[in-house]
């Protein structure tokens, strides 16, 4: 049986998108979903700055790696069909337009749950996985915290 | 006494003003005393220390459980990846 690629990191480098996906398409591969989100220039939000500058993104890189792992793990548990997975989060300051995070799933077909494993892996790290993020606008900063609590196990 | 180090992230970081420490704590020592300890230390951070989340070795850790000589414990707010 064909092993199944699992790539997860944190990186200060640019996504290079194409790539990630050239990296878990498979001969069996028929379908992909992906899920990249990007630093959102202009915010309509109460207790934000309505125009980002940038954000600034940290990790604790060898724990959010470890947690992108399990991550890729409960996905597989979930949708067995799913074939290759890439976690991928950019860390440093990150201007508006710029692609921050990748969540990708492959499967035979696009009927195999690749579209929700790809939503399940978004909202997973973003309840587990330890990075956070500074919003910095013209003449302020703030802190963005999330609100989940990860459990015992967890 | 056990010896372990804490590091801190985000607005832990912030409220602590150090990335790291290094500490000695006695035996059996838990999430929880380490927080009073580390309230005593950093009276201004007392109650961000309250709410922090905190990890031992790399996994969630909870008030009740204790930490072991070496371990890596590390102190930050709810995370916000993405």
């Amino acid at each position: 049986m064909t092993e199944f690629p699992t790539i997860y990191s944190i990186t200060e480098d640019e996504l290079d998108l194409n790539d990630l996906l050239e990296q878990i398409t498979l001969p069996s591969t028929g379908a992909a979903c992906f899920f990249t989100g990007m630093v959102r220039g202009e915010t309509n939000k109460d207790g934000l700055p309505p125009q980002t500058e940038y954000l600034e993104y940290e990790a604790y890189i060898p724990m959010a790696e470890a947690k992108m792992e399990q991550v890729a793990e409960e996905i597989r548990e979930r949708w067995p069909a799913v074939e290759g997975i890439t976690i991928v989060q950019r860390i440093g300051r990150l201007y508006p337009l710029t692609p921050t995070v990748l969540i990708a799933c492959t499967a035979a077909h696009r009927d195999t749950g690749v579209f929700e494993a790809a939503r399940y892996g978004i909202d997973r790290l973003k309840e587990i996985v330890p990075i956070w993020k500074k919003e910095v606008g013209t003449d302020d900063e703030t802190w963005i915290e999330g609100e989940y609590s990860p459990k015992p196990g967890e | 006494m056990n010896k372990i180090s804490v590091l801190f992230f985000a607005t832990m970081r912030d409220h602590i003003g150090q990335k790291s420490i290094s500490l000695d704590v006695p035996d059996k020592t838990n999430v929880q005393g380490l927080k009073s300890v580390l309230a005593e230390k950093y009276p201004n951070a007392s109650g961000a220390l309250e709410a922090t989340l905190v990890s031992i070795n790399r996994e969630y850790a909870f008030p009740e459980d204790n930490i072991p000589d070496g371990a890596e414990v590390a102190m930050f707010p709810h995370v916000s990846g993405g």
